[in-house]
C-alpha cells in the first residue's frame, strides 16, 4: 500500500490591479461557458459564514473526479455562480443529496445520455429566498433558481470534473446543464406539497434531486376532468424514445396550476393521479423490442417480473411511487410537463435542507385523504 | 493586487500499481465480467469463443455486475479475484 497522493492542491494567487478576472477564470477553464463573478475574500467569507463557518470542513467528495468539496470550495463556486449567501443551505443540501450513493452521481456525470440533476425545493426556505415555482419556473429571470442551479453545475464541473468530452461523455447534453433548479408552487397547489406526501411536515424545507431529461410540455386546453388531462400526460409518457421506456427507473410529472385545479375539483388526490398515470401509460413489449427484427430482445434493464410477450404492457416506471408529482407553473395556462429520468441506474434523493423534525412519523400517515402504511 | 481562487478542491487517492502482466493465457483461470450493458454479453460471448480457439484455459467463469453504471460490488470483485487468474470485461453499449 503506497502513500496517499494529493493532486491539484488549491491555491490563491494575486494578480496585478486591473487584470480582467472574468477573462482569467475563462482562460483557466473554471466556468460553464458564461462569465463568472470573480470571488473576493469578503464574498467568500460571507458565504462560508452562511454555510456555518469552518471553511476546511469537507461536506462531500464529488465524482467522478472525487474532488473534496470543503465549505471554502463550495463558497468559491457559489460566489462564482452569483449566489446570495442565503442560498447556501439549499446548495449545500443539494450537493449532499447528489453525493448520496443511491443517486450514483458518478454515473450521472459520465453517462452518454442527456440526463443531469434536476432540483425541486419545497418548504418555507424556498419561498423565503425567492425561488420561482410560478410563471416561467423552468425558464430564465429568477436569481435564486438561476444561480442555485448554476452553482451546482459549477461544482459538478470544477470539483466533480464533469467536463464535456473529458469525464462527461454526454452525446447531446441539454439546457438544464446550465441550471435546473425550481421550487414547487405550494401556494397555488390544491394538493399537499411533495415533501409532505413523502413524510416531511409542511414546515420542513427539502431538496429533491433526480437525474432528468428536459421537460416535455403537455398541452390540454379541452378537458376539464382528471381523466382527460391525465390522458395527455400519459400520451407524453408513452413513447419508446425516452430512457424510462427502456431503462425503467423514476420520472417526474409537473402539473400546471390550472390542470391541478381542474383535477382537484373532482376530488382526486396525489395518489389517485400517480396511480392513473401509472395504470394508463406504457408501451407494448413488441414496440420496445422492435418486434425482434434486430435480434431477439429480452431487455435486462427492465424488472425481471415484467412479462415479455409481444403484447405485454411495459409500464413507464415499475410503480406509481416512481412517478414524482409536483405542481409548478404560472396561474394561467393549461399546460403540464413530463420529465423523464435517466433510468434504474440512479435513484432520486429527497433531503431536508436544515433543522426541522424530519420524516419521523411512525405508523400510517395520511396525505390528501390517502393513508400510507 | 487582486486575489484569485482555485474552485476545484483537492483530490486524494491511493496509488495502486497494476498487477504484473501475464506472459501466457494457457492454463489460467479466466473470469468474464458482464457489465449488463445492452450488448456486453454478445461482445463477451464472441471474445470468449475466439480466445478459447487460441488458448487452453483451466476454467472460464461468467459473472454479472448488478448495474452497468454502478461500481461492481466489493464482494463480487473479491470473488473474481479468488476464483481466477485473469479477468475480461467489456462495455458493449
Amino acid at each position: 500500500m503506497s502513500a496517499q497522493i494529493a493532486a491539484d492542491a488549491p491555491w490563491v494567487a494575486s494578480l496585478p490591479e486591473g487584470t480582467d478576472l472574468v477573462e482569467w477564470y475563462f482562460e483557466r477553464g473554471f466556468t460553464d461557458g458564461l462569465p463568472v463573478v470573480p470571488p473576493t475574500p469578503e464574498r467568500i467569507e460571507a458565504m462560508v459564514a452562511a454555510l456555518g463557518g469552518d471553511p476546511e470542513k469537507v461536506e462531500c467528495r464529488v465524482p467522478p473526479r472525487w474532488g473534496a468539496l470543503t465549505r471554502h470550495v463550495l463558497a468559491v463556486n457559489m460566489v462564482m455562480a452569483g449566489c446570495k449567501p442565503e442560498y447556501a443551505p439549499v446548495v449545500r443540501a443539494a450537493m449532499l443529496a447528489l453525493c448520496e450513493p443511491a443517486f450514483n452521481l458518478n454515473g450521472v456525470q459520465a453517462t452518454t445520455h442527456v440526463a443531469c440533476p434536476l432540483l425541486v425545493a419545497n418548504g418555507p426556505i424556498a419561498r423565503g429566498i425567492g425561488m420561482n415555482g410560478g410563471c416561467n419556473a423552468f425558464g430564465s429571470g429568477n436569481r435564486a433558481n438561476a444561480t442555485i442551479g448554476r452553482a451546482i453545475r459549477l461544482i459538478l464541473l470544477n470539483v466533480g470534473g464533469g467536463w464535456p468530452g473529458d469525464l462527461d461523455k454526454s452525446t447531446l447534453g441539454h439546457p438544464g446543464k446550465y441550471t435546473y433548479a425550481v421550487c414547487e408552487n405550494e401556494p397555488a397547489s390544491p394538493f399537499a406539497p411533495y415533501h409532505v406526501e413523502k413524510g416531511f411536515s409542511a414546515e420542513d424545507s427539502t431538496v429533491f434531486v433526480m437525474a432528468a431529461e428536459a421537460p416535455h410540455s403537455v398541452t390540454n386546453h379541452v378537458a376539464n376532468d382528471p381523466q382527460g388531462i391525465l390522458d395527455s400526460v400519459c400520451s407524453a409518457m408513452s413513447t419508446i424514445a425516452h430512457n424510462n421506456a427502456v431503462s425503467s427507473g423514476h420520472c417526474a410529472v409537473v402539473l400546471g396550476p390550472e390542470h391541478a385545479a381542474a383535477i382537484a375539483r373532482h376530488g382526486w388526490t396525489r395518489h389517485d393521479i400517480r396511480s392513473y398515470l401509472w395504470m394508463y401509460s406504457g408501451n407494448k413489449f413488441r414496440e420496445i423490442a422492435f418486434d425482434h427484427r434486430y435480434g431477439k430482445v429480452y431487455n435486462r434493464n427492465l424488472p425481471v417480473w415484467y412479462r415479455r410477450d409481444p403484447d405485454s404492457r411495459i409500464p413507464i416506471v415499475p410503480s406509481s411511487d416512481n412517478i414524482h408529482l409536483f405542481v409548478i407553473g404560472g396561474e394561467a395556462g393549461r399546460f403540464s410537463a413530463f420529465i423523464p429520468g435517466w433510468g434504474h441506474m440512479s435513484s432520486p434523493v429527497l433531503r431536508e435542507i436544515e433543522g426541522g423534525a424530519g420524516p419521523a412519523q411512525v405508523g400510517p400517515r395520511c396525505v390528501d385523504g390517502t393513508c400510507y402504511l | 493586487m487582486q486575489p484569485v481562487y482555485d474552485p476545484r478542491g483537492v483530490v486524494r487517492a491511493d496509488e495502486r500499481p497494476l498487477s504484473p502482466r501475464v506472459k501466457s493465457l494457457d492454463g489460467l483461470r479466466l473470469a468474464i465480467l458482464d457489465n449488463t450493458k445492452w450488448n456486453a454479453n454478445k461482445l463477451l460471448r464472441a471474445l470468449r469463443e475466439r480466445l478459447e480457439e487460441r488458448h487452453q484455459f483451466a476454467s472460464v467463469s461468467y459473472y454479472r455486475k448488478e448495474s452497468f453504471s454502478r461500481f461492481a460490488a466489493p464482494a463480487l470483485i473479491e470473488r473474481i479475484r479468488a476464483e481466477n487468474d485473469v479477468a475480461l470485461t467489456a462495455v458493449g453499449d
